[in-house]
C-alpha cells in the first residue's frame, strides 16, 4: 500500500525568545548589583574599621570623629535610599500631608523584574544590616566601661542611625499596615497569536487518510 | 486521481487557539513609587532639597518646603563645620580640642532634641524631626557669623574687632530666632507660644555665646 504519509506535525519544537543575550547573563549572575552591594558594605566596615584602628590612622580626635560620622551618615543615607531598593526591592520614608500629620511609608516591590535581586544579594543584605548594630552596641558598652567618655556621642549616633535603618527594614519586609504595595502586575497577557492555519479534520479522518493525502 | 471525487468533506471544523505567552516587560511605576528610579537622580533630588532649604533659611518665608520635606543633612554639615571651627585652634597641642569639639556636638543636638520635646509636650502639631530639621538649619546664620568671627580675629583682638563680632553675632542671633520662630511657632496653640519662643532664644543665645567668646589660643 501507499506508505503513510507524515503529516505536518504541529508539535514540531519552537524556540521561544525569552530575551537578549543581556537578560540571560542577568538571569543567571548570582549577584546583580555588584556596585550596590560593595557600597552597602563599604560605609559601614569602614566606620567600624575607623573607629577601632583611630589611633593608627590619625592623632587627632576630631579627625576621626568627622571622618565616622561622614561614614555613617553616607551608610545610612546610601542603606535607605539605594541599597535596600535595589538589593531587596523595599524603602521606607517618612512623609508629611497637607494636614502637617507625619507617615511613615513602608514599600516593597511585590512584582519581581528581571533585574530583581538574587538569594545571595539578599543575605548579604541582611547580614550587614543586623551585625553591623551589634557592633556598635559592643563599642558602646566597652566605651561606657572604659570609661572613653568622648567617644560617646558617636558611639551614640552610630548606633541610632544603624538602628533606624535595621527597623525600617524589618517593617517593610513583614509588611505592616502601612505597607504600600505593588498593585498592578502586567507580567502576564493574553495575546492573539495567529491563527494557525485550519484543519479540516473529516469526520472519518482516519479513514480516509490514504485518500486525501496529496501526492 | 480516481479515488478524490469520493472525497467528501461534510464539516469543516477548524482547529484554533490562543497561546499566552508571557509578555516580558516592566510595568511603568506609578508617579509615587520611586523604587525603580536610576541612583543618580535620588542623589540629585535629595541634594536640591538640601540646597532648598538652604534658600529658604535665608529669606525666612512662610513656605511649606523646610516643614513638609524635613532631612537632618544641613544640620550636619552646619553643626560639623561649627564645631570645627570653634575648637580652640592649635593642632599641636595635647589636648587637641577633642573635648571642646565633643562638647559643641551635644550642645546642639541634644539641645535640638529638649527644645522639640518641649513643643511637643507643650500640644505641638509639628512632628520630632520637623522640628529639629528647622532648628539645625537655622543655626546657619550663626554658622556665617562664626566664620566672619574668625576672619575678624585674624585680624586682631583689640576692643574694635570685639565690637564687630557684638554686632555680627547678634544680627544673626535675631536672624536666626526669628527664623525658626517663624517656621515653629504656628504649630503651637496660640497662649503657649511664648513658653515655646523661650527655649529656642535660649538654645541659640548659648551657641552665640559660644561664638562671642571663641578667642583662638
Amino acid at each position: 500500500g501507499l506508505p503513510p504519509q507524515a503529516l505536518v506535525d504541529d508539535t514540531e519544537d519552537v524556540s521561544l525568545d525569552f530575551g537578549s543575550e543581556e537578560e540571560l547573563a542577568l538571569r543567571k549572575a548570582r549577584i546583580r548589583h555588584p556596585l550596590a552591594t560593595f557600597f552597602h558594605l563599604f560605609f559601614r566596615v569602614s566606620a567600624v574599621v575607623t573607629y577601632l584602628f583611630c589611633d593608627w590612622f590619625s592623632n587627632s580626635f576630631v579627625a576621626c570623629f568627622v571622618t565616622i560620622l561622614l561614614l555613617l551618615s553616607f551608610d545610612f543615607w546610601s542603606v535607605k535610599n539605594v541599597t535596600g531598593r535595589l538589593l531587596v526591592g523595599l524603602r521606607w520614608w517618612n512623609q508629611i500631608d497637607e494636614d502637617g500629620k507625619s507617615h511613615w511609608v513602608f514599600e516593597a516591590r511585590k512584582v519581581p523584574t528581571i533585574a530583581a535581586s538574587t538569594e545571595a544579594e539578599a543575605r548579604i543584605f541582611w547580614l550587614g544590616l543586623i551585625i553591623c548594630p551589634v557592633i556598635w552596641t559592643i563599642f558602646f558598652f566597652s566605651t561606657l566601661f572604659s570609661l572613653k567618655l568622648k567617644w560617646l556621642a558617636l558611639v551614640i549616633a552610630g548606633i541610632s542611625l544603624q538602628t533606624a535603618n535595621l527597623y525600617g527594614y524589618i517593617h517593610c519586609k513583614l509588611g505592616g499596615q502601612k505597607t504600600i504595595s505593588r498593585v498592578t502586575s502586567r507580567l502576564f497577557g493574553t495575546t492573539d497569536v495567529p491563527k494557525r492555519q485550519s484543519r479540516r479534520i473529516s469526520e472519518d479522518g482516519t479513514e480516509e487518510r490514504g485518500k486525501t493525502g496529496f501526492r | 486521481f480516481p479515488g478524490l471525487a469520493d472525497v467528501s468533506i461534510s464539516q469543516d471544523i477548524p482547529v484554533e487557539g490562543e497561546i499566552t505567552v508571557p509578555v516580558g516587560s516592566h510595568s511603568p511605576d506609578e508617579d509615587y513609587s520611586t523604587l525603580d528610579e536610576p541612583v543618580k537622580d535620588t542623589i540629585m533630588r535629595d541634594l536640591k532639597a538640601v540646597g532648598k532649604k538652604f534658600v529658604h533659611v535665608m529669606y525666612p518665608r512662610k513656605s511649606s518646603a523646610l516643614l513638609r520635606d524635613w532631612d537632618l543633612w544641613g544640620p550636619l554639615v552646619l553643626c560639623v563645620s561649627l564645631a570645627l571651627m570653634l575648637q580652640g585652634g592649635s593642632a599641636d597641642s595635647k589636648d587637641d580640642g577633642g573635648p571642646q569639639f565633643a562638647e559643641v556636638f551635644v550642645i546642639i543636638w541634644f539641645g535640638a532634641v529638649v527644645i522639640t520635646l518641649n513643643s511637643k509636650l507643650l500640644g505641638g502639631t509639628i512632628s520630632f524631626f520637623q522640628s529639629l530639621c528647622v532648628l539645625g538649619y537655622c543655626v546657619m546664620p550663626l554658622t556665617v557669623a562664626m566664620l566672619v568671627c574668625r576672619l575678624v580675629l585674624l585680624a586682631g583682638t583689640g576692643t574694635v574687632s570685639f565690637v564687630i563680632r557684638l554686632i555680627v553675632v547678634g544680627a544673626m542671633f535675631g536672624w536666626s530666632t526669628l527664623a525658626s520662630t517663624a517656621f515653629l511657632a504656628d504649630s503651637q496653640p496660640p497662649n503657649r507660644k511664648a513658653l515655646v519662643v523661650y527655649p529656642i532664644f535660649l538654645f541659640y543665645f548659648v551657641i552665640s555665646w559660644m561664638i562671642l567668646t571663641f578667642t583662638p589660643q
